[in-house]
């Protein structure tokens, strides 16, 4: 269920068979940045065969109904328009130069991202030739040697993508907006932001972040304009980003740090970006890939515990068809919409006869559970900018769902960004710093200065260490800095590992995380009734 | 216990009627009290300590403060039974302080002595609707010609711009600027100041009366309104006298058809 670290990573202290695997590995390493051509044909030739992995160009069918398997059960994906031939499908097509498509990275078994154990198995298989390993952001950097596992280090381990964006940040008019902190790079293990070519100080300014693909389904609901949506930023008042064709504003919440306002930019820029596709997409492309991004529904559809998820009868909320179902745009934090609405059904249930029902009953009766911890167990929600700063007071006595509160999705329901502590210190995972620790930290390290003369964040002060600046990255603004937007928490269970920078492997992780970032003191049986919850979304 | 959207011009009178020797205007830590439903806040203020309300949802017009910052209290003290140990401050008007303080820290666990009995928001989900979702003021309105000049008063935190606060007053002017297609808005940002019940007067930064004028300048236009703007500030603090002092932290804006 947990990828180990990938071989020939690069783990000090381990470095004899480090050498011994990356030489086993990596005899098409040609120093080359970017990977031929060639091998992109080779690659279509060996995916020809159905299986769980989809590569570019397959031309295989996407049945109205599908189901994946996972290590939790099965997941299952439904095309509400019916089954799509992606021959010739543009988001299933290598558009660009490098080989790529969109399923490289968003694949109908991984709920539409990528998981690390897929990400494995494909540098095993291809010896890490696949295009998903191209320099321009399937590298820790593109100067490094192509090829190498030490090279696609994050990507291997943690399932991370490299986003870069220039700095400082442009509006979207194109005009630079001036940071109100002073951005510097402490630590730098990948070597991209003080490169001279693709760095902070290139003359080209980038910074390099490294974040997982988000899930590329249920989009209807996660770009709903129908909540909460105004022209002012619920979370701070200021302007709110536009739909570049309609001029009106839109939810925000696409995106770690919301910089795309729409589906239609955020396609363009991934064109351009992760598929190196010179030129713009036709509007026959953009109208295809939407059409296919807002019919996709995808959800856990059964379970090794719980059974088929998508009985007649059974817990409304799960399953893909429940989905395609339900209402956008709902905020789900009362007891009428639900954020997960579940009903009673799997509370209170028989003993069953046999083992097997027995045990299956159990385990529905820990999802049961698993949804009131998540909706009910109030805890000290403290320090987390743009949830305590929006008149509730810090602290929060509240719940999981205060923060999740869209109805089906569990993301915020709009401007759905905030600071749970996962990119910025002290919360953020950092390998111990002492001399008996094999293991070195893996993501870059950035200080940021608030400037004296505005007021500090309010919970962090005017001097904060994080790995990801999030929001801040595109806003310039102080209060932002380690804002991420929250994710849908649906397929979870094809998904792993979790949070924008992989931080955590398992859904345990995932969970031990708040019990630490906001002192719960969960239960054992808590933490087991979670995760079970967790695992059928 | 009255917990009810008090309009701004009601306060204003009702406050102005209190003697003011029951009024009390201080800076101190922020204290959260733990209850078996939702946590109260209080404050500490020569050995006394007051309640300032509890935490509910964004509908309310008490806000809770921060742990982790000082707040700066203006209220009025009643002879009501005491919630959670503090001798109840109504109407009580707060604002946090910018700086951390990060000795303000203070956290008490639930007291059996101290119950909540209103209730009209859970800690957890709510029951579908606001808390004062009927008390909340309308939305914007349609505008009816003949067209008039009119006057917005913007308020702010101490010593702070825009916040997650604004968003209704911003759509009010933009609403009212377009449907009279307005020619002509002046915004004026001021600077505030506050007297303390021991005598200290606080007053908000230099620059924040031109911050203020400037930002909400940019945000109107920002959000399209085309009218012509003149921004102009007032960077001496308003005098404070120690009576509803937190309306000098403001700006005003005129917009003229
Ligand atoms: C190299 C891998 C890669 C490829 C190829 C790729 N993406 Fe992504 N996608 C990502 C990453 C990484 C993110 C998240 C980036 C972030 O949060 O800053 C993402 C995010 C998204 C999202 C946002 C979902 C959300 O909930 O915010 C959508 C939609 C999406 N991609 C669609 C596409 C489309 C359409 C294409 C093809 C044109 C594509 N992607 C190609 C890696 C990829
Ligand atoms: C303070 C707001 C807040 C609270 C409270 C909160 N979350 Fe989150 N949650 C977030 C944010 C923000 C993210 C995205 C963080 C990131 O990606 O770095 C997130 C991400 C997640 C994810 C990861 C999804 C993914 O696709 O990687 C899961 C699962 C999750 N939360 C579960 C929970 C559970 C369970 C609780 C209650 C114990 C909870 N959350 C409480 C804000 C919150």
């Amino acid at each position: 269920m947990r990828p180990g670290r990938f071989p020939g990573t690069g783990r000090p202290g381990h470095r004899t068979i480090l050498i011994g695997l990356v030489a086993g590995s990596c005899f098409l390493a040609s120093g080359g940045d970017r990977p031929a051509m060639a091998q992109t044909a080779y690659n279509n030739a060996l995916e020809e065969a159905p299986g769980s992995w989809w590569g570019p160009g397959a031309g295989r069918r996407l049945a109205a109904e599908s189901e994946w398997p996972n290590a939790f059960g099965t997941l299952g994906i439904v095309n509400a328009a019916g089954p799509i031939d992606t021959r010739g499908h543009p988001f299933f097509e290598p558009l660009g130069t490098n080989g790529r498509a969109c399923v490289t990275c968003h694949q109908p078994a991984d709920g539409m991202s990528l998981s690390v154990e897929t990400i494995q198995r494909r540098w095993r298989e291809t010896n890490g030739t696949d295009p998903r390993f191209a320099a321009v952001d399937g590298k820790n950097c593109p100067h490094l040697p192509q090829g190498e596992p030490a090279s696609h280090s994050l990507l291997l381990n943690r399932g991370l993508i490299r986003v870069f964006v220039p700095w400082p940040p442009r509006a979207a008019d194109g005009k630079p907006i001036e940071p109100e902190f002073d951005l510097e790079v402490v630590r730098d293990p990948t070597g991209c932001n003080t490169h001279p070519e693709h760095g902070l100080h290139s003359a080209n300014p980038m910074v390099s972040v490294y974040r997982r693909p988000r899930p590329a389904i249920n989009l209807r609901y996660v770009a709903s304009n129908r909540f909460g949506v105004s022209p002012f930023i619920g979370k701070n008042g200021l302007l709110a980003s536009v739909d570049p064709d309609t001029k009106k504003p839109v939810n925000m919440n696409l995106m770690a740090d919301a910089r795309e306002p729409t589906l239609k930019t955020q396609m363009q820029s991934a064109a351009s970006g992760h598929l190196e596709m010179p030129g713009t997409l036709s509007p026959q492309q953009i109208a295809q890939i939407l059409g296919f991004e807002l019919q996709l529904y995808a959800a856990q559809v059964s379970s090794h515990g719980a059974g088929r998820l998508d009985e007649a009868g059974g817990p409304p909320t799960l399953g893909p068809r429940a989905l395609e179902r339900g209402r956008d745009g709902v905020l789900g934090n009362n007891t009428t919409a639900y954020v997960f609405p579940m009903g009673e059904v799997w509370k209170d249930l028989p003993e069953g006869t046999g083992d097997t029902e027995a045990a299956r009953n159990a385990f529905r009766e820990s999802v049961a559970r698993g949804h009131d911890a998540f909706f009910f167990r109030t805890f000290w929600i403290q320090d987390s900018m743009h949830i305590n700063s929006v008149g509730l007071g810090n602290p929060i006595k509240r719940t999981c769902a205060t923060c999740h509160g869209m109805h089906m999705l569990g993301m915020d329901t709009a401007n759905g960004w905030m600071d749970l502590g996962t990119t910025n210190l002290p919360w953020a995972m950092e390998p111990p710093q002492d001399p008996w620790s094999t293991s070195k930290p893996e993501l870059p390290l950035f200080r940021i200065t608030c400037k004296a003369n505005l007021p500090p964040h309010p919970f962090l002060g005017r001097e904060i260490y994080t790995q990801d600046p999030g929001r801040a990255l595109i806003s310039g603004k102080c209060d932002d800095v380690g804002a991420i937007v929250l994710q849908q928490m649906r397929a979870l269970a094809a998904r792993a590992p979790y949070f924008s920078n992989g931080s955590a492997p398992t859904l345990r992780e995932v969970v031990d995380f708040y019990d630490r970032r906001y002192n719960i003191q969960y239960t054992e049986q808590e933490k087991q009734d979670l995760i079970n919850f967790l695992s059928v979304l | 216990m009255k917990i009810r959207y008090v309009s701004l011009a009601w306060l204003a009178i009702s406050l102005a009627a209190v003697a003011d020797d029951a009024r009390l205007n201080f800076v101190s830590c922020p204290i959260v009290q733990d209850t078996p439903t939702v946590p109260c806040w209080l404050a500490d203020y020569h050995g006394e300590r007051y309640y300032l309300g509890i935490q509910t949802d964004v509908s309310a017009e008490f806000q809770p403060p921060y742990l982790g910052h000082q707040v700066l209290v203006e209220g009025v003290v009643t002879n009501r039974p005491r919630i959670c140990g503090g001798i109840v401050l109504e109407p009580v008007k707060i604002s946090v302080l910018p700086e951390l303080d990060r000795s303000c820290n203070t956290r008490l666990p639930i007291d059996p002595r101290y119950t909540i009995d209103f209730n009209p928001r859970p800690p957890g989900p709510s029951l579908g609707r606001l808390a004062f979702a009927d008390a909340q003021p309308p939305g914007p309105q349609p505008v009816k010609p003949p067209f008039v000049t009119k006057e917005f008063t913007v308020f702010f935190d101490f010593d702070q711009g825009i916040t997650f606060r604004h968003p209704r007053d911003l759509m009010n002017i933009v609403h009212y600027a377009q449907e009279t297609r307005a020619k002509n808005l002046t915004v004026t940002g001021y600077r505030g100041a506050m007297k303390l019940s021991d005598g200290t007067v606080l007053s908000e930064s230099e620059a924040i009366a031109e911050k203020r004028a400037r930002q909400l300048a940019e945000l109107l236009a920002g959000a399209g309104v085309t009218a012509a703007m003149k921004t102009s500030w007032q960077a001496e603090p308003v005098p404070a006298d120690g009576i509803d002092d937190w309306q000098s932290r403001s700006a005003k804006v005129v917009v003229t058809p």
